[in-house]
């Protein structure tokens, strides 16, 4: 059973399903870029990211008026979107080979001639 | 440290998106079988094509928290009780007339299609119809002239005429009337029915 | 019978066929690609990538002429109505884009597997069946338009279903070419090498096969009609398609970046996983509303939250990808292609189908002007971003392998032919986005569906001018395309540097 949206937060559903995928993938970009540059405003920022996407759940589970089970979508969103970032990392660099990888230069140029 | 542990190797992954793919495609066959058999017309979600022959209205039921299809008394279509079979037939001269005529490109129905004409999900019911008594009346008119006939509600939108016939803008009519008895869980929302009292 | 004046006025027709040889030999004079440069399965390719070509300009063409009709319904009123209009549009799309896939997969297959196509023959001569029946259907449509109500106009005229409209006839025929080529893809690997890559190709061409049967039959009853469509239409465009571009950008990377094959193959499977996994139950989103058990809201809506997970796991990988390797890319229009793609399937597909998903919301938006809004950008940035990069590929190669990195002549116009595309596209789904917040807000929410609120919304003032804008930004598209060909057609006629080879990447320790 679903409760639709009340009209006045019409708009807020909107903004905060879309804040979601775009906290999300600013997240997972910023911690990816975290893992390349050790600088912590980019740490800070992923995290900061990550509580706006937090923030815009919330927002969309009280204007979805998501209720039972339908709470296992928000608490997937908020776990899923944590974790998904850090897994694929850990994929990228275990099926890159090498763990040192970043220091070498991989690629060579040759003409064809 | 030049191991790839197993959960990142290729192997792991081939069969991985094998299973995820089998898996999800096996539910799908699963779900797909149990919705067809509780759509199929003459079940509770999508009565028989002879409900043509009844009342039907679209209702907001407190409890269920949705709009449903409410099938009353009977009300025969065009003035004529239909058994199961002929009002099967009618109802798929219009079906294909609806098809052939490409109505899909203009209009959504059940919500798919274009967005250049209104739903027909609950065209039965609309109040455009002005009344009860006059509806199949001016159904069928529109529908064979509808240049002549036209509704355009101050858009300036017309619907072109496509050649239906008489038999054909009866089919159509005995489509839509079934079609409005279909539970589409709650959509379209808040639709107030012709049957509604003001 | 004899009547001068006559012949004066109707020229002979070999006088018409005379002229139209000296066009064409005049056209490819100007055009001057060398086919030499091409072995025989690209020679096939750049022929689908050529009616594709063509094809997109017939999609823009007449959207072009629905966007105008939103404004002036009178136009073209009786005798191009708006379905007419709409369906080539959205028909001319889907076969473009199959065109685009096709051609792609003709052009990676011999490379791919180590040997020459088999049954090259057949398939030259399916491409042309494939031509024929496009250009028949495509004529019927616009002077047939429609028929009777009667199986005959399903089997020859129009099967007035959105999107696989074609009329059983041509359905058989696809199906007939289609096979055609599969079997030339089966016979040519096993013929060569069988690759990871190979694998995922080829069940999903079964699959792809496979779920165009399932929107082939006729039903009276409207819910299982739409069911099996949207197998049709979901699985395609959210499923199969994904992953067939995942071949095809698993090839390329190889190729171009010189990626190793296995990381490729790897990740060609994480994103099957991926993108299968949340896309095939992920079709639950479109049982919500149609007569299906209410189940679907949950399953739909839950899959639907999931879909993004492949996006976030590209983003992740493109900044892994920047801090492991200094790439250096020798074509630079089809990197700027494939950039765009990334951000324009991310936005078409990630925030703009998650945002009217839910069905506590879609329950709104279902069936409004949103749709048209996600549409328009996930078709483009998914799909139209993908093939445009693979056509700059193919035009390099055609062009003998030139360079076509920084310093190409007449940049400006691939650049500007980039840019006016996307700006177009997502000026469109701007406006249309607002069109359809209004409509959901006036029609839907306040006016409780009824015809007279579906007017009501239309006829309000911001309706209105976003369709104008739209108009306006699909004009922006349209000049986009036409610098987009002039581009195609000329980039690289008068470069004499070579592109440079890439190679395997080597890891020195």
């Amino acid at each position: 059973m679903i409760e639709p949206v009340a009209l006045k937060d019409f708009f807020i559903t909107f903004f905060s399903s879309a804040l979601i995928i775009l906290a999300g993938a600013a997240y997972a970009l910023l911690f990816a870029w975290s893992k390349i540059n050790s600088h912590t405003g980019i740490k800070i920022g992923a995290l900061a990211a990550y509580a706006v996407l937090v923030a815009s759940v919330l927002e969309l589970t009280r204007a979805a008026q998501f209720q039972g089970y339908w709470l296992i979508i928000s608490v997937a969103m908020v776990i899923g979107y944590f974790f998904a970032p850090i897994g694929i990392w850990h994929l990228c660099v275990k099926t890159h080979g090498h763990p040192d990888d970043t220091s070498i230069k991989t690629k060579i140029q040759e003409d064809e001639q | 440290m030049n191991e790839t542990p197993l959960w990142a190797s290729e192997s792991f992954w081939k069969k991985t998106a094998i299973w995820v793919t089998a898996g999800s495609f096996v539910i799908l066959i699963v779900l797909t079988m149990d919705s067809l058999s509780q759509t199929t017309a003459g079940g509770k979600r999508v009565p028989p094509y002879s409900v043509i022959n009844k009342k039907i209205d679209y209702r907001f039921n407190k409890e269920l928290n949705k709009s449903v299809p409410v099938i009353g008394g009977d009300e025969f279509l065009f003035g004529k009780q239909l058994s199961e079979q002929e009002a099967e037939q009618l109802v798929d001269l219009g079906k294909k007339t609806a098809q052939s005529r490409n109505c899909m490109n203009c209009h959504t129905i059940l919500g798919n299609g274009a967005y250049y004409a209104p739903d027909l999900t609950k065209a039965w019911l609309d109040q455009g119809w002005l009344s009860k008594e006059l509806r199949e009346d001016l159904m069928v008119k529109f529908l064979m002239n509808p240049e002549s006939n036209a509704r355009t509600f101050g858009s300036n939108r017309k619907m072109p005429n496509l050649g239906i016939t008489e038999q054909e803008a009866e089919g159509l009519v005995a489509f839509l009337k079934w079609m409005s008895s279909i539970d589409t869980n709650g959509f379209p929302y808040n639709f107030k029915t012709i049957e509604a009292e003001e | 019978m004899n009547t001068p004046q006559l012949d004066n006025v109707i020229p002979k027709p070999a006088s018409v066929l005379d002229k139209a040889r000296i066009y064409r030999d005049k056209f490819k004079a100007w055009v001057n690609l060398d086919s030499s440069n091409l072995t025989a399965g690209q020679q096939l390719a750049v022929k689908y990538f050529t009616v594709a070509v063509i094809l997109f300009v017939a999609q823009i063409l007449f959207g072009l002429l629905s966007a105008l009709q939103f404004i002036y319904p009178g136009f073209l009123y009786g005798i191009l109505d708006f379905n007419v209009n709409r369906m080539v549009h959205i028909n001319a799309m889907i076969v473009w884009m199959l065109y685009g896939f096709i051609g792609s997969i003709y052009w990676l297959i011999e490379d791919e597997s180590g040997t020459e196509i088999v049954g090259l023959k057949w398939a030259n001569i399916a491409f042309w069946v494939l031509t024929g029946a496009v250009t028949l259907v495509v004529l019927v449509y616009l002077f047939v338009q429609v028929g009777p109500g009667k199986d005959s106009s399903l089997w020859f005229i129009n099967e007035g279903r959105e999107y696989i409209e074609a009329p059983r006839w041509a359905d058989l025929g696809i199906t007939a070419v289609m096979l055609v080529f599969f079997y030339n893809v089966v016979a040519t690997f096993s013929k060569g090498n069988w690759s990871g890559i190979a694998g995922v190709l080829v069940l999903d061409l079964i699959a792809l096969v496979g779920l165009y049967l399932a929107g082939m039959f006729y039903m009276t009853n409207i819910t299982h009609d739409q069911y099996w469509w949207w197998w049709v239409i979901h699985l395609w465009v959210e499923a199969t398609w994904e992953v067939l571009v995942g071949v095809i950008m698993a090839w390329s990377l190889m190729k171009l970046l010189g990626v190793r094959r296995k990381i490729v193959q790897t990740w060609l499977y994480i994103e099957v996983a991926l993108m299968f996994g949340s896309g095939i139950l992920g079709l639950g989103h479109h049982y919500f509303w149609i007569g299906m058990p209410e189940y679907w809201l949950s399953v739909g809506g839950f899959f639907s939250a999931l879909e993004p997970i492949p996006l976030v796991a590209m983003v992740v990988h493109a900044i892994y990808d920047s801090g492991v390797h200094a790439f250096k890319t020798v074509n630079h229009p089809a990197l700027a292609w494939v950039i765009a793609h990334a951000f324009g399937n991310f936005f078409g597909a990630g925030v703009w189908g998650f945002m009217h998903t839910l069905p506590q919301i879609n329950l709104y938006t279902h069936g409004t002007q949103w749709s048209a809004s996600h549409g328009h950008l996930s078709f483009f940035g998914a799909y139209a971003t993908i093939n445009i990069a693979f056509f700059y590929l193919a035009i390099q190669q055609w062009r003998g392998n030139v360079w076509m990195a920084a310093g190409t002549r007449h940049a400006w116009r691939w650049k500007w032919a980039l840019g006016l595309l996307n700006a177009g596209v997502v000026g469109m789904t701007v406006a249309l986005l607002i069109a359809g917040y209004e409509q959901s807000f006036i029609e839907r929410a306040v006016e409780g569906s009824t015809w007279a609120g579906y007017f009501a919304a239309q006829n309000q003032p911001s309706f209105q001018h976003a369709m104008n804008w739209r108009m306006f930004f699909g004009l922006v598209t349209a000049a986009g395309l036409g610098l987009l060909v002039w581009d195609l057609l000329t980039i690289g006629k008068y470069e004499e540097r070579k592109a440079e080879k890439v190679v395997e990447k080597v890891i020195v320790h």
